[in-house]
């Protein structure tokens, strides 16, 4: 299904991360232990596993909205500390599970970036609106619309042109079709395989929807329990898993069929 | 002291006045809310410390040197907070240095300003105006105190979805909790702009009403109460804001993250 080129640049990279965290009983919690790999841009790297197994939190620490306990992330080689927070996350960009909708239009919404950074924002015909939207395969008609009232597959499209319109180099996406029907996710999934091809986008997303790995991802890992089991390409993963983790989380019915 | 006029209560008068609550007490017995221990414990509280405060400012009135008067100025600051720190179950972080700094300038220098420039009186630490006055500011800046800081800890918890899809889309911690802020700064001006409002039509002030009793001329009195209105207004306003400028920071690390358990 895929045509990956081995020579593709390593844009991220993750090295001996670690993450603790204090529990609510005041115990301490390894919810990420020793967690290092690489994604490729152009590449959709996705990191499947069950909930509750640190994917959450992994992805989090890549736009550092988190820090880890250990370990470095690099951006393009270089540490990721090295960055500006706030011009990093214009580098990296991250779609929430839940997207949240801002008070007001699509366009509010789509504006939102640019008025962070204390830039004019684009008009409602400007190239950058129109690009955002036909990334995400929203039609321009909707620019007008009150952003809260749309279907929530809407609005995770809305979520990904806001994410993509300044220009990332780095997509994360965390749980991007939890909240979609199959079809929704479908559609979903084939956007974001034509973006990660057509504007060379290093894609990370975590993922317990088998289905979506299947359908997008170039490379795959297996996160359970804060630890990477295993890794490879999606075909090798789910043909022939080598861990009795991973064979036992591929024989769970997904949860995400209804 | 001169009382033309002035009708004293005597301790049957105040044993009366009591029943009143008792019975307030006996209400809530009846509604069961739960509430009858606190309500007598705060009334019981009530009579001590204004009685205690009422013999204490006998003595200090006839206190000639500013230091023992500031000195009460900041007991009166830290009983303000300790009350407003036992009230408010879910605190901001460092919500005692956050709010205590933000009570000491707001009130402070608003009580400072309006006693030197608006009551002109000598000495200027005169206690028979300056513990009233700032008694009077500080107490209303605690309502809006514990309001800004109730609901800047509120608003962020609810708001966190919207603070963390702000911070990924480059918002500065700043900018993320903007709503937040707004929110939370006008629920904290609401009270004052509520009883600015009404006032005169819905409620006589008690300051006002105290001076009328006392014998005062009614015009006089009035414009006491105008100008200690305007003084409360500005006083819940910059301790609101400061509170809500100082408190937003330790939700935030350096490089703008959220911090909440």
């Amino acid at each position: 299904m895929t045509d990956t080129e081995e020579h593709k640049p390593v844009t991220v990279r993750l090295e001996k991360i670690c993450l603790v965290r204090r529990g609510r009983e005041g115990a301490l919690v390894q919810l990420l232990d020793d967690v290092s790999f690489s994604a490729r841009s152009g590449e959709i790297t996705a990191v499947i596993g069950p909930s509750g197994g640190g994917k959450s939190s992994l992805i989090r620490l890549i736009n550092r909205l988190a820090e880890p306990s250990s370990g470095s992330v690099y951006l393009a080689e270089r540490r990721i500390l090295d960055f500006d927070p706030l011009q990093l996350r214009r580098r990296v960009a991250l779609v929430p599970q839940k997207p949240f909708m801002f008070e007001g239009s699509v366009l509010d919404n789509l504006q939102r970036p640019f008025l962070y950074q204390q830039e004019p924002p684009p008009g409602p015909e400007s190239e950058e609106v129109r690009h955002a939207l036909a990334m995400a395969r929203l039609d321009h008609g909707m620019v007008q619309r009150d952003a809260r009232s749309l279907s929530i597959g809407e609005q995770q499209r809305v979520a990904l042109a806001r994410a993509l319109i300044t220009m990332p180099s780095v997509l994360l996406l965390d749980e991007p079709t939890s909240a979609l029907d199959r079809r929704t996710a479908d559609a979903l999934g084939a956007t974001l395989r034509e973006i990660c091809r057509s504007q060379e986008l290093t894609v990370i997303m975590v993922t317990h929807d088998l289905r979506l790995a299947e359908r997008v991802a170039d490379y795959c890992l297996y996160l359970e329990a804060g630890r990477i089991l295993e890794e490879g390409s999606v075909e090798e993963l789910l043909a022939r898993p080598k861990t009795s983790q991973l064979r036992r989380f591929l024989a769970e019915p997904s949860d995400q069929e209804e | 002291m001169e009382n033309q006029g002035l009708v004293t209560l005597g301790l049957l008068d105040l044993t009366l006045a009591y029943g009143l609550v008792l019975l307030a007490i006996a209400l809530a017995r009846l509604r069961r809310i739960g509430q009858e221990g606190q309500m007598l414990w705060a009334s019981v509280r009530m009579v001590f410390q204004l009685f205690a405060v009422g013999y204490l400012l006998h003595l200090l009135f006839a206190v000639k040197s500013p230091l023992p008067v500031l000195a009460i100025l900041l007991v009166m600051g830290a009983f303000s907070l300790q009350v407003m720190g036992a009230r408010i179950k879910r605190k901001m972080p460092r919500f005692y240095q956050v709010v205590g700094t933000s009570l000491f300038i707001g009130c402070g220098g608003v009580t400072f300003l309006f006693c030197t420039l608006v009551v002109h009186y000598t000495p200027w630490y005169d206690p028979r105006y300056l513990i009233p006055l700032a008694g009077m500011i500080i107490g209303n800046s605690m309502n809006g105190a514990s309001l800004a800081a109730e609901r800047l800890c509120s608003e962020m918890r609810e708001r966190r979805d919207e603070i963390e899809t702000a911070l990924c889309l480059g918002a500065s911690g700043r900018q993320a909790s903007d709503p937040a802020l707004r929110n939370a700064f006008r629920a904290a001006l609401m009270p004052t702009v509520n009883t600015m409002a009404a006032m005169g039509i819905v409620s006589l002030p008690g300051m006002m009403t105290g001076q009328i009793l006392s014998g005062t001329e009614p015009i006089i009195a009035v414009r006491y109460q105008i100008a200690i209105m305007c003084a409360i207004t500005g006083a819940v306003a910059i301790t609101a804001y400061l509170i809500l400028m100082q408190g937003y920071r330790h939700y935030f690390s350096k490089a703008h993250q959220l911090e909440m358990d």
